[in-house]
């Protein structure tokens, strides 16, 4: 066989295959054995804390190109926020369609949770849409110093009302500073999780759910415990939604599927709809993977049969 | 309630008044002067303006950053002293100066649009090479301004929060949703999803066993993309730790735990020193610019 | 002169700061002074050249994409650097060029630097005022764009530097399907990986910061380069100051801890990473302090509580 061949199989017969590979697996109802990070673990620890009632910010900072990963992600966190009660304020400073994006998102999350038997999550008593703010490192420098300031002036809808400012909604009572809320979680597939951790860290608990990409990026801060945890691509979303599932050391130390040294029994939600993008995805990106490899493998093979061909050639 | 309590400044007059409109009429025409003044400006005058602006400019931030902020303070509190008077101006200022620069933000996407429409026009217009293309984004772009603003627009009122359900929609609304949904989040994502195509391509090209060097990053590749497949992760680590039977060295050799070993001793501490790096340069970069100590473009 | 802002990061982080400025600032000035300072060869930008030659040979553009900074910071200035410098060369051989901006600020600003470039070299007439364009500000939008410029115009030579995200890759894959030389640079560590894959030549970290020092020899950015140099010497050194300490009192029972700025005694315990005074130095625990200040009379007062 002709190494070269194999070094230089062409471009559409590589896309052909990659095209097979991921869209097979997705038609096939398989299963993938998954043990969930420790960031991630903790992510989910950090948000079943969070008491009833109480309100987190949320910067939903992705867009349709990405929602391969941060949808998932989003309607993980959001299920958890929702099934526990937490208020949400929601802003943007990376992507002007980010806020319609997650507007519609929390519209469908939202119908998902009534129909499980859940309380609506009703838009301005639950959440609020304080909307998208231009150029990120202007506007998180904003938030961190005064978020009454950075807020004023924004508006939304209370129910059958014309917009009013979002100070006046029950989400944001008595919210003046970035301290004032329990956490703040930053959904994002831009810098925008670097410019959080350089102005906001040590003012409230920060926890990211980033692309594939950004996981090494974003380990670097969690190692630091500038973080309290994250989820990280279409792997994060999975161990979100394991542990929706299965709980941390829940029912039982003993008898639980997702055990962890560093908690106390922390309860999922079984026999609801944890199973999302993730459970769906991710057998497709072990193919895709497994795909990659073999390929390197058979490059580094046509590679190293070229140069015996040449040597042998050349001794001829 | 405190979130009810407005501080009043220069800029709070309310929404559509008179006092407003004219504080908008007069801030434009001062602007536009100081535009026409700069224009006339002597050449040489030119360059020390950049410069005084620009540090003035810097300063705040410089000054955000370095000058103590007042501690525990209430908004109904007066300051101790000039000390905490200037840290008081300069958090009060903070919103203030962030919407300047959003505002600076807007004004020159404007300068943008031109760019775009000059080009594409002209290419219209002369029949230049491939001005098909250009008749499809800009009836693109006027569609997408279009419907965009009215769906804006008809969010305004009463029925606002109503048109989250879609079957109160009218024809702007579902204009915006086929254009914004149908079309550009999906060709969004078709972008991104090329990715993946690409990384294939690269990755078969680029791996190769050509050096030690290649071959220990070829190594490092494996181990991280094989801990991430659970179903190999889990059997490789189930062999091991049946294998090991309690020996905490073997378990080291689980392939989650070597990935994590690598993750954060290697990878971290390499991220962490090309972040310091990048971030004194950073430094320099923005010291020479507020200090107009170069000039931009150089010379060869 | 008490203030949060001390409380935070410690007068330690401030001092820090401080003295690489300071380095920064005072290398400047030896290297205006004529004092002659070394750096080191970059074999990224030695390829520049190399490039624009190749696009000339081939009578094909020049393309550079100043990266997705979303405003004009110092990064979108320094793309813009290197690009003048690429431009005035291309503008002596005659070489047209395409600066493709994913920002409407940035493009502003370059056209303005190309223009001024054209016209010290005395070649104004050569300067086509639609080599610098905008072309969107929506991250996929423009990757479209800028591709099909690449595949349409045909580039020899492509320059990607600043800020790339996810489509660093669709660019360099691009311009690598059409043959073209290409040297990028992303300051966004994420993203170099895949330039280094697809790309001919990258400039990593922080050489992208160097590139303009090295390509141009003026004496302000020499100077600047060396007291990064200094200051990057000084982050080795508590670095290596840091790990002796923390790992020193990690060997240690400690009897007192710091809570709200004072120390308490404890019953004996081992010592944790913030039992170092290394740490404590760099991230001090914060005083519980009240300041009394006049009331303003014409402010209601706020009301109490405020979080959940």
């Amino acid at each position: 066989m002709d190494g070269n061949k194999l070094q230089s199989i062409p471009k559409p017969i590589l896309y052909l295959l990659l095209i097979l590979v991921t869209t097979i697996p997705l038609f096939a109802d398989l299963s993938v054995p998954n043990k969930p990070q420790d960031a991630a673990i903790d992510l989910y620890a950090e948000l079943m804390k969070l008491e009833p009632g109480s309100t987190i910010l949320i910067a939903s900072d992705w867009t349709g190109s990405t929602r391969g990963e941060s949808k998932g992600a989003f309607r993980a966190i959001m299920k958890i926020l929702m099934r526990r009660g937490v208020k949400v304020a929601f802003y943007s400073s990376a992507d002007p369609q980010a806020p319609r994006v997650y507007q519609d998102a929390l519209t469908e999350l939202n119908k998902e949770h009534v129909a499980e038997g859940g309380k609506p999550y009703e838009r301005w008593s639950d959440w609020v849409n304080v909307g998208f703010f231009p150029n990120a490192e202007a506007a998180t420098n904003g938030i961190s110093q005064d978020l009454k300031g950075a807020f004023t002036g924004r508006k939304d809808f209370p129910p059958g009302s014309v917009p009013k400012d979002v100070f006046a909604s029950p989400v944001l009572e008595g919210k003046e500073k970035v301290e004032d809320f329990k956490m703040l979680l930053v959904i994002t597939a831009s810098k925008t999780s670097n410019i959080t951790v350089e102005r906001i860290y040590g003012k409230t608990p920060l926890a990211f759910a980033v692309t594939g990409v950004m996981v090494p990026e974003t380990q670097v801060f969690y190692q630091a415990k500038q973080l309290v945890g994250f989820s990280g691509g279409l792997k994060g979303v999975l161990d979100l939604e394991t542990l929706l599932e299965t709980g941390v050391n829940y029912p039982d130390k003993a008898t639980a599927k997702v055990k962890s040294e560093k908690y106390d029994t922390i309860e999922g939600f079984p026999g609801k709809k944890n199973k999302g993008q993730g459970t769906k995805y991710y057998p497709t990106l072990h193919f895709a993977l497994a795909f990659m490899i073999l390929l390197v493998v058979v490059g580094n093979v046509g590679m190293i049969m070229s140069k015996r061909q040449a040597a042998a050639g050349g001794a001829k | 309630m405190l979130a009810q309590v407005e501080v009043p400044t220069f800029w709070s007059e309310p929404y559509n008044s008179p006092a407003l409109w004219t504080k908008l009429v007069v801030a434009l025409l001062i602007g536009l002067a100081v535009l026409v003044g700069l224009m006339y400006a002597p050449v040489r005058a030119r360059r020390p303006i950049v410069a005084v602006v620009t540090f003035f400019s810097g300063l705040y931030w410089v000054m955000l950053y370095a000058w103590p902020i007042p501690i525990n303070r209430q908004d109904n509190q007066l300051p101790n002293g000039p000390v905490e008077a200037v840290g008081f101006w300069l958090k009060d200022s903070n919103s203030v100066i962030v919407s300047f620069t959003q505002i600076l933000t807007a004004l020159l996407f404007g300068l943008g649009i031109y760019s775009l429409l000059r080009i594409h026009l002209q290419r219209i217009v002369k029949t230049q090479r491939d001005w098909g293309f250009s008749v499809v984004l800009l009836a693109c772009m006027s569609l997408m301004v279009f419907f965009g603003y009215a769906d804006w627009n008809s969010r305004l009122g009463e029925r606002g929060a109503m048109l989250d359900n879609p079957a109160n929609w009218g024809f702007v609304n579902f204009g915006r949703d086929f254009l914004f949904e149908g079309l550009l989040q999906q060709m969004d994502a078709a972008m991104f999803s090329v990715i993946a195509f690409y990384i294939l391509s690269a990755a078969y090209r680029a791996f190769r066993v050509r050096s030690v060097e290649a071959t220990i990053l070829l190594g490092t590749a494996l181990i991280v993309i094989l801990s991430l497949m659970g179903a190999v992760s889990g059997l490789w680590d189930d062999t091991i730790r049946s294998a090991a039977n309690g020996n905490t060295f073997i378990l080291n050799f689980q392939l989650t735990t070597i990935a994590d070993w690598i993750r954060n001793t290697f990878q971290t501490s390499s991220l962490r020193g090309i972040s310091f790096g990048v971030g004194i340069g950073l430094l320099a970069m923005g010291l020479r610019i507020w200090l107009s100590l170069e000039r931009t473009g150089g010379s060869a | 002169m008490a203030g949060e802002q001390y409380l935070d990061t410690g007068w330690f982080g401030m001092l820090v700061t401080l003295l690489l400025a300071v380095f920064i600032l005072v290398n400047i000035r030896r290297a205006k002074g004529g004092k002659d300072l070394f750096i080191r060869r970059i074999a990224g930008l030695n390829a520049i050249d190399e490039a624009i030659g190749r696009a000339t040979e081939m009578g094909r553009p020049v393309l550079m994409v100043p990266g997705l900074s979303d405003t004009v910071n110092a990064i979108a200035v320094q793309a813009i650097n290197i690009f003048a410098y690429v431009s005035r060369i291309a503008a002596r051989f005659a070489n047209p060029i395409l600066i493709c901006c994913y920002n409407a600020a940035v493009y502003t600003l370059a056209q303005e630097v190309i223009r001024d470039v054209y016209q010290q070299e005395g070649l104004a007439d050569r300067y086509d005022q639609d080599s610098v364009r905008f072309v969107s500000d929506r991250q996929f939008a423009f990757a479209a764009g800028v591709s099909g410029l690449i595949l349409r115009e045909q580039t020899a030579a492509t320059f990607f530097m600043g800020e790339f995200y996810a489509e660093s890759l669709i660019f360099a894959e691009t311009a690598n399907s059409i043959g073209s030389i290409q040297v990028a640079s992303s300051t966004e560590a994420t993203q170099t990986p895949f330039f280094i894959a697809a790309c001919d030549y990258v400039l990593i970290g922080d050489e992208f910061y160097a590139a303009s020092a090295y390509l141009t020899r003026q004496p302000v950015l020499v100077g600047s380069l060396i007291g990064q140099d200094w200051g990057k010497m000084m982050i080795m050194v508590l670095l290596t100051l840091g790990t002796i300490v923390n790992s020193f009192t990690l060997t240690r029972e400690v009897t007192s801890e710091k809570v709200d700025g004072v120390f308490n005694t404890i019953p004996a315990r081992k010592a944790k990473l913030d039992d170092s005074p290394f740490n404590q130095l760099i991230k001090p625990s914060k005083p519980k302090i009240t300041v009394e200040r006049p009331i303003d009379p014409t402010k209601a007062a706020p009301a109490a509580g405020g979080g959940n």
